[in-house]
């Protein structure tokens, strides 16, 4: 399993469009830090923050990004008997993929995480992250946010990976996962007056694509008519639920 | 020297279509076994199942002993592949490739190893992207050797490859098998096949129609005439009349399994027919003449 996961993560670092990618985000960082620093009024340092200097919503870009070709590319290259010829399962190759887009979320928010205290250091040196909102620190808030991010992180990239397992080239599969990236944040905040109408449909996935705002702000419970813990237990059970079904598509797939 | 591969009675279909019908054969340790048969008579199926890549319907797959199946690999662990064609990542760089996918041990040694044995040593840094077919081809293999593997199953391994190269890719094979490794190779190039092979399976209609060692096809297989006429249709209709054994190959008439006097009233027969007869020439029974008579009696059955 490890061999797998290593091997997973080797194919990763060589393709040089993952790191042009990161290379794009960190830039992008560094651009809305400066025109934040030079027009205050425009972007006050506690909204980039919280956004990450916009690295949060480009994290999740390159993240379904990349994770829609993880299994795509396999098809496309006709690399996909080699990985199952051998001695190991379709599982354990399924999961393995899995882990390593697991991994690459978590290394992309680590990045964006630590552009974001870099930034702030350099460009906003005002910016205490020891004072208090909220009856916690900013750090803390700020670390809340990229933990309830990734969670929904993981939601969406289930759906990914499901859509993924059906396609067979890389660039069906990353248009596919972007277009119904936005697709599901239109929906999520359609939800809203969804729920209000009709209280069923706060059992649909695309509520617990809310997950995150609703762990930032608690009270975003009367709209969603879910507690946060639930949200919470919804947003995972969602994700094992696509996984499992992603699993079942690519264990289907012939080669 | 023991049986390393064995399929016991391989049923496969794909939807109400069967393409394996009870397939029974085997792999001898050191041998090298030819998997010939027209398109479409079920020779990577059989490979598919071989290395548990698809599920079948009745009969088992064991390699060394150990069943194979799509749920059950373990025994793959010491079997190497080239199935249909190489599959490879454009971002990486040949030797990548072959880091990627050899096992821990001896890593470095196996992959400069099996680059020299290729003759890849002046590209295998370039990005695999750039690869011709032929280069591509040899990656290919390259991968399914890597890790010197007990088993290796080849799938039209000559595809791309020029004659150099196709010669070097046979002596390699041979002094790999005389090391004791075995190989299951399917090829259409029959020629290469048959310099290549100690042992033939002749697959059609989803059946082993043949399984034999390369010497007792050439010997059991009688003489083999070819001949060039002027009017091949003219040609083949009085041979047809005449009941005679023949099949056509690039444009000549092909007698098969020649027995005393049935040359003689071939010839008569075409003669008679007005027929011009350019030239006739005898041949020793090889691989292609084995597999055109298999197919030849297959399709006078059918008719």
């Amino acid at each position: 399993m490890l061999t797998l996961y290593k091997q997973e993560v080797y194919k990763q670092i060589h393709k040089i469009g993952w790191w042009i990618a990161l290379g794009f985000m960190i830039l992008v960082q560094i651009t809305f830090g400066i025109v934040g620093k030079r027009n205050p009024s425009m972007f006050a340092p506690s909204d980039l923050v919280g956004n990450s200097y916009v690295g949060g919503g480009l994290v999740m870009l390159i993240a379904i990004a990349s994770t829609a070709s993880i299994i795509a590319m396999e098809f496309q290259y006709g690399t996909m008997k080699q990985l199952l010829y051998r001695q190991y399962y379709r599982s354990q190759v399924f999961i393995s993929k899995i882990l390593t887009a697991l991994t690459q979320l978590v290394f992309l928010q680590v990045v964006a995480g630590l552009m974001t205290v870099g930034l702030s250091l350099i460009l906003f040196p005002s910016y205490h992250w020891a004072t208090h909102v909220d009856g916690l620190t900013r750090g803390l808030v700020y670390l809340r946010s990229l933990g309830s991010d990734l969670l929904v992180g993981l939601l969406l990239l289930s759906v990914v990976i499901l859509l993924s397992t059906v396609f067979k080239s890389n660039a069906a599969a990353i248009a596919t996962g972007l277009v119904g990236y936005f697709m599901a944040q239109l929906a999520s905040t359609l939800m809203i007056a969804m729920i209000a109408w009709q209280h069923w449909t706060k059992f649909l996935p695309f509520t617990f694509l809310l997950t995150n705002t609703q762990i930032q702000a608690p009270s975003f419970s009367r709209l969603t008519l879910f507690s946060t813990p639930m949200m919470i237990g919804g947003t995972l059970l969602y994700t094992v639920v696509f996984t499992l079904i992603a699993y079942l598509s690519f264990r289907k797939r012939s080669v | 020297m023991g049986t390393i591969l064995t399929v016991d009675h391989l049923d496969k279909s794909f939807g109400a279509k069967q393409v394996l019908h009870g397939v029974d054969f085997f792999v001898e340790e050191g041998h090298i076994v030819a998997l010939v048969g027209p398109n479409g008579a079920g020779k990577s199926t059989i490979m598919k199942a071989i290395l548990g890549l698809i599920p079948v319907d009745g009969g088992g797959i064991d390699i060394k002993g150990q069943p194979v199946s799509i749920t059950s690999h373990q025994a793959l662990r010491n079997v190497g592949a080239l199935i249909e064609y190489p599959g490879i990542y454009p971002f990486l760089s040949g030797r990548q490739q072959l880091q990627l996918f050899a096992n821990q041990h001896n890593k470095q040694t196996n992959v400069d190893t099996i680059i020299k044995a290729m003759g890849m040593g002046k590209y295998i840094d370039r990005p695999a992207k750039s690869y011709s077919l032929g280069m591509k081809q040899k990656l290919g293999i390259a991968q399914a050797l890597v890790n010197n593997p007990q088993l290796v199953i080849l799938d039209e391994p000559m595809n791309g490859l020029d004659p150099q190269a196709v010669k070097d890719l046979r002596d390699l094979l041979r002094n790999l098998a005389s090391h004791g490794t075995s190989f299951l190779i399917s090829s259409h190039i029959l020629s290469e096949l048959e310099k290549l092979a100690d042992d033939v399976l002749i697959l059609n209609h989803g059946q082993i129609v043949k399984h034999a060692t390369m010497k007792a096809l050439e010997a059991a297989g009688g003489i083999t005439y070819k001949i060039a006429v002027d009017n091949l249709d003219q040609a083949k209709a009085a041979l047809t009349m005449a009941k005679s054994k023949f099949s056509v190959v690039d444009d000549a008439i092909t007698l098969l399994d020649t027995a005393p006097g049935e040359l003689n009233a071939a010839l008569y027969a075409l003669v008679n027919a007005g027929v011009a007869i350019n030239t006739v020439a005898q041949q020793a029974h090889d691989l292609e003449g084995a597999f055109l008579a298999m197919v030849h009696d297959d399709q006078k059955e059918e008719a």
